[in-house]
């Protein structure tokens, strides 16, 4: 049976996702269970997990009513709350073992929930508005159940599931790396732009540009932009289209090879659960035909020849073998959205046009396909040979002599070492950076309980015991961490360390005195 | 500044005077009737008309072009007159008194000394000035050329050079400085000397194509087949193929002479004039004008064949009452009936833009219809393209090409047309920059006059000037066969080799035209009278009003060259596009924003600095439509560039968005715009923070109390401690200051407060 009942349940990951509004009667309990990771627990122990939680949060509501329990930590074990919609909550618990492997970083956990989440929603809405249109909960649980094993595929290496670990400390999840481009190619980029947003008459579409696997341009907001890029490294860039190749971003794990193996073997813990849910899931509105789509799939999507990327995720036209285009929801607008997606050599393009101003479905949407051909192909030409030329390679942004990661918390950017760089780092240094970034951690989320609306600066420079710097430093929305080894062992030499980089990379952010 | 000039463009619009016509000629025209007249000739050297009668010659200045200019007059005695001619420096008078003899006039003294033919086998054909180094004065005889200069001191043409051959005629024009010399049976065997400034050059003969009618029949080209046509600088000749009805063009380059291409022609009687580097070929008998722009290799007519219009003619006898005096009358009876007159056969082509009406004894400057014309097309980029180009009228152009951007904008065309509108329009501005029409005009005109080293270079040839020298008159000439020397064109241009021709296209007309005057006094005027002269002329036109360019110290200098060119700069397309257009637009901006990307590509690739306002109207466009994602980016790559009104925009915008806030407050920093930041970070209530970057940068400036009351206002003793001995510490002498002692006595207050 492989991975979800054998290895993940012994190794102690779960996951769950109720509603505290359901089930709130004696014997429907099973009613607030919308999703359990593994599948095949039996009820009993998914409803103590689901109750231990449900009575934590309803505790420290008492005192915190807007923000409840983020995480308990146990002897052996850690639960990780995150409320995904009012009253829908995630939790994540993750048994605590002596070995190294396994230390996290809770934050970085939590962002996994909130990742999983933003995607879902992005595809299909709401949680909560699938339960109010179906108040048995069977679609809802039809659709979690694939998207949450399909997303979770890939953090499978081997047939181990790796969660973010501390290794992990110098990356950030849900924030898009960015690619640094001149200002030629900048307003090349923006040419370009103009010319797609025209492209569906007049209503405005909206567009992302991708180069390999990093953002160049977006016209969305900042929250849809960080789901639709990471949908792109995770499905459309070309790294992720062709089989085999790893992708440096941490959003991507192991070579896909793994993930055909896991693919299979989730699939089967999924047949396994839908069967297991059906059970106890005697709403009459689920018939066969009702299609469920699993936009995380591996190996669904294509180039096809006209340069668009193509998928039957959505399905197929009856009778006809004309695939239906991708829509998703925008989160700020609340609009739904047509994604065409296209790619040229290391360009990847997603337009988004607004259904309701495409009157005639799938014709109307190939009409624009025709539109961005014809207007636009030479400009895409013209930029994907300007990036390329001013590209250096998957290691453009390593720093030699630091390691680091940079994060711009109003822009949702972040940058940082490449990870073939970070893998040279020490498990010492690694262990100290991601307590460093537990600390500033909490330290943020202090402050934002308090209400403080001014970032405080923040500096803090450790000497680990393997002698190198450890360094984080915070201000006004921004946040560098670095790792420093065999340095020299003076304070002065670190925070000269800092300015340097801080004046060549960042523009002087982190040395104001 | 920009208020009056805006206002005048709307008043240009696309739609031309009648749309009948692409050129007209304006009434009045140079009446140049006086009593005893013997005729009229036009000397295109010194750009002068001339009136002889029996003992006397009347001269009307033609260029700048002035119906109401003023003949002044020079005795001579009396005598047959075949042709005359001013020299160059205008001290002589030279006059063909026979086919054997020349007389030379002083015009001071009074002078006068006669130069023969040696033997009588030879005849002269014609004569011209030259400002050719090695002599002043071409004797074209049948039997070659005669290079003589002019020695006053002994009273005779001294002969400094012979070429010998047969001619059977010639066709000179002055601004070619070329000089064609026809021989053979046909007379279609061309042999040709340029006497420029920088010497002699004498040109690969060659023939002309004729087709024959019949096998036996040869027809023979006439003189007045030919007409030696500058355009851009460029020297072409046009020869017209009667039995073909082609209109044959030649281009000549120092090394060779090359067949260009020809035009059909739909009349028998075809004249050819320039205006403005535009040919114009007139269709006499179907009494139409075809327009040539042959700038490109195209030799596509610029529009439909059109009549030529007639402007301005006093309806009323009112209105006629403005032209005082004694010729009135007659003239106005004589106008009346003008209908009749156009085309008429009284009238003769002067080269290279004017129309001499004998029988009226008027003379009428034509001009072209750029309204017109640039209505005419729909296709917007190739028509400003003919508008950039154009130098005569450079500020209508200008003005036109304005309207045009404007109005393409409004009307909302697919942006990739617009996109080449901007890209004509940015390219003639990067092009009139590096060859120095647009600022530097002043320079480059100096520099090459003033050192004989650079005439011969390729620039040089358009500053040397245009004149021309016709004399008028076919209807006067005595032997067909001979006499047809005068008539020709002309506009002193070089030779060009075929790498330099595009260099000197874009010297302004008006340059050469004050070139041209400096030339007709004296050959060695300094570069300070040069654009001396150039003023009178420029300032009559109307200038738009931009003289606030800041790049050119001398207003004077700053006008001719505003009229030089019509190139328009970055910061004109703001005021006078993109500000306007702006005001007038509804609706959705991102039109507008991609317009704007579009015209920041195009000055990028061609490194032309963009004003600042343009970058802040387009902050203005996006921050208004919440487009902040977008925005960000385009601060974050440049694409609008740093500077301190987009900071300050950014901050204003920022009240909507604080990530646009701080980008604003970033830039502020990176322009190291201390004093700003400083105040920027107290307002934002980051004392420390404003406090540590002020003694980094050293910036005294910010006034200690605006931290003070800060820091009080938080009503946090230690904040205002901090504060306090912070400026202590930093500020010599401030325990000195009444604000110390103030902040001293609260802060103890507070203190001893919360003690108790």
């Amino acid at each position: 049976m492989g991975l979800a009942s054998a290895n993940t349940s012994s190794e102690g990951m779960q996951l769950c996702v109720f509603d505290l509004r359901r089930g709130q009667l004696e014997g429907q309990e099973l009613d607030k269970i919308l999703f359990f990771f593994p599948a095949d627990l039996p009820f009993s122990t998914q409803l103590s997990v689901i109750g231990l939680s449900e009575g934590l949060i309803t505790f420290t509501r008492i005192f915190s009513p807007e923000a409840a329990c983020e995480v308990i930590e146990a002897e052996r074990h850690s639960h990780v709350f995150y409320e995904a919609e009012p009253d829908i909550w995630m939790v994540m618990v993750v048994e605590k073992s002596k070995g190294l492997e396994v230390i996290w970083r809770i934050d970085a956990l939590r962002e996994v929930l909130k990742e999983v989440h933003s995607l879902f929603m992005m595809f299909n809405g709401s949680i909560r508005a699938m339960l109010e249109r179906e108040p048995s909960g069977g679609v809802i649980r039809s659709h979690l159940y694939p998207f949450i094993m399909d997303y979770m595929s890939d953090f499978l290496v081997g047939k181990k599931l790796q969660l973010p670990s501390f290794r992990d400390c110098l990356t950030e999840r849900g924030t898009v790396q960015m690619l640094t481009v001149g200002r030629e190619a900048a307003i090349e980029v923006q040419s370009l732009v103009r010319v797609l947003e025209s492209c569906a008459g007049t209503t405005p579409c909206h567009s992302l540009i991708f180069f390999q696997d990093l953002l160049v341009s977006t016209t969305v907001s900042p929250d849809d932009t960080i789901n639709l890029f990471t949908y792109a490294v995770l499905r459309l860039t070309p790294r992720a289209l062709s089989s085999g190749a790893s992708s440096w971003s941490y959003l991507r794990k192991g070579s896909t090879a793994s993930h055909v193996a896991a693919g299979s073997t989730l699939a089967q813990s999924a047949s396994v659960s839908e069967h297991l849910y059906r059970s106890h899931d005697n709403s009459p509105g689920r018939d066969d035909s009702y299609h469920v789509k699993r936009p995380l799939q591996h190996d669904k999507w294509a180039k096809g020849k006209d340069g668009f990327l193509v998928t039957d995720i959505w399905g197929a036209e009856i009778g006809s073998s004309v695939t239906v285009s991708p829509t998703i929801w925008l989160r700020q607008t609340e609009e739904r959205v047509y994604l065409c997606a296209y790619q040229y050599k290391g360009l990847t393009l997603i337009l988004l046009i607004p259904v309701s101003s495409i009157l005639n479905g799938e014709q109307g949407v190939s009409l624009v396909k025709q539109q961005v051909l014809e207007n636009a192909s030479l400009k895409m030409l013209k930029v994907e040979e300007k990036l390329s030329k001013g590209w250096g390679g998957e290691n453009a942004y390593h720093v030699s002599g630091y390691r680091y990661l940079l994060v711009d918390d109003d822009r949702n950017i972040s940058r940082a070492s490449p990870p073939v760089k970070v893998t040279t780092l020490t498990k010492e240094s690694l262990l100290a950076m991601n307590k460093l970034r537990e600390e500033v951690d909490l330290e943020k989320s202090r402050a934002k309980r308090n209400g403080v609306d001014q970032e405080k600066d923040l500096e803090i420079c450790i000497r680990a015991k393997n002698n190198a710097w450890v360094i984080a430093h915070t201000t006004r929305g921004k946040e560098l961490y670095m790792v420093l080894e065999k340095a020299n062992e003076t304070l002065l030499y670190a925070s000269d360390a800092v300015e340097k980089f801080s004046n060549r990379y960042c523009g002087g952010t982190f040395s104001l005195d | 500044m920009s208020g009056k000039a805006s206002s005048s463009q709307h008043t240009v619009g696309f739609s031309g005077s009648g749309g009948l016509s692409h050129v007209y000629i304006q009434y009045p025209p140079l009446r140049c009737r006086i009593p005893g007249s013997r005729g009229l000739y036009y000397d295109d050297g010194s750009k002068l008309l001339l009136g002889p009668t029996s003992n006397q010659v009347f001269s009307w200045k033609t260029v700048p072009f002035d119906p109401h200019v003023a003949p002044t007059s020079d005795s001579i005695s009396e005598g047959p007159i075949l042709s005359i001619r001013y020299s160059l420096d205008a001290k002589f008078i030279a006059i063909q008194r026979s086919s054997q003899e020349i007389q030379i006039w002083h015009r001071e003294t009074g002078e006068t000394f006669s130069h023969k033919c040696r033997s009588e086998s030879e005849s002269i054909l014609g004569f011209f000035w030259t400002d050719c180094p090695l002599c002043d004065f071409v004797l074209v005889k049948t039997s070659g050329l005669d290079l003589l200069a002019c020695d006053y001191e002994s009273k005779l043409l001294d002969l400094v050079e012979t070429r010998r051959l047969n001619v059977s005629w010639y066709v000179y024009t002055h601004e070619s400085r070329l000089v064609l010399l026809a021989s053979g049976m046909q007379c279609k065997t061309f042999t040709g000397f340029q006497l420029s400034s920088a010497g002699i050059v004498r040109l690969p003969r060659f023939e002309m194509a004729m087709a024959k009618s019949e096998a036996n029949s040869k027809p023979v080209l006439a003189a007045e087949d030919i007409y030696i046509v500058t355009v851009y600088g460029r020297i072409y000749c046009m020869q017209i193929d009667r039995v073909a009805m082609l209109l044959h063009s030649y281009r000549f380059y120092r090394d060779a002479v090359v067949q260009q291409g020809s035009m059909p022609v739909y009349s028998s009687k075809i004249a050819v004039s320039v205006v403005d580097n535009v040919l114009l070929v007139h269709q006499v008998d179907a009494k139409v004008v075809i327009l040539y722009d042959i700038f490109a290799d195209s030799r596509a007519p610029i529009s439909a064949p059109l009549p030529l219009l007639f402007r301005g003619f006093p309806r009323s006898n009112t209105s006629s009452s403005r032209f005082s005096g004694k010729d009135g009358e007659s003239a106005e009876a004589n106008i009346s009936d003008h209908e009749a007159i156009i085309y008429g056969d009284d009238w003769t082509f002067l080269v290279p833009d004017l129309i001499c009406d004998v029988a009226n004894n008027f003379l009428w400057k034509i001009h072209l219809d750029l309204e017109a014309i640039s209505a005419s097309s729909s296709e917007v980029p190739s028509v400003l393209e003919f508008l950039q180009r154009r130098k005569l009228e450079a500020n209508k152009a200008k003005q036109l090409c304005l309207a045009i951007t404007r109005t393409v904008i409004l009307e909302r065309r697919p942006v990739s047309m617009v996109a080449r509108v901007i890209d004509v329009l940015v390219s003639n501005y990067s092009y009139s920059i590096k060859t120095g029409s647009y600022l530097k005009g002043i320079k480059v005109e100096r520099t090459s006059i003033s050192s004989g080293a650079h005439v011969n270079s390729p620039r040089s040839s358009a500053n040397i000037s245009a004149s021309g020298i016709d004399a008028l008159g076919k209807s006067y000439e005595h032997e067909p066969s001979a006499r047809v020397e005068n008539e020709s064109l002309n506009r002193s241009s070089n030779i060009s080799t075929s790498d330099s021709e595009d260099e000197a296209h874009f010297e302004s007309l008006k340059n050469t035209t004050t070139s041209l005057q400096k030339l007709d006094r004296e050959n060695i005027l300094g570069a300070e009278s040069a654009s001396n002269e150039a003023q009178p002329s420029s300032s009559q036109s109307q200038h738009p009003g931009l003289n606030n360019n800041p790049l050119n110290a001398s207003v004077s200098e700053r006008q001719e060259l505003q009229l030089a060119s019509p190139a328009i700069s970055p910061d004109e397309m703001y005021s006078f596009v993109f500000a306007p257009v702006e005001e007038e637009m509804v609706g959705d901006p991102s039109y507008l924003v991609a317009i704007i990307v579009e015209f920041l590509r195009s000055t990028n690739l061609e490194k032309i600095k963009v004003h600042p306002n343009l970058y802040v109207l387009t902050i203005q466009l996006l921050a208004r439509n919440e487009r902040y994602t977008e925005l960000t980016l385009f601060i974050i790559n440049k694409v609008l560039e740093p500077s301190k009104e987009v900071a300050m925009q950014l901050l204003e915008s920022g009240r909507q968005n604080f990530q646009i806030r701080k980008l604003g407050l970033d830039m502020v920093r990176h322009l190291s715009l201390h004093h700003d930041y400083v105040v920027l970070l107290v307002q934002d209530g980051y004392y420390l923070e404003a406090l540590r970057y002020a003694r980094k940068h050293k910036v005294t400036t910010v006034r200690p109390s605006l931290f003070l009351e800060a820091a009080l206002a938080s009503n946090d003793s230690q904040l205002l401690a901090a504060v306090l001995r912070f400026f202590s510490d930093f500020i010599p002498g401030f325990r000195n200051t009444s604000d110390h002692h103030t902040y001293h006595r609260i802060l103890s207050e507070m203190n001893s407060a919360i003690a108790t």
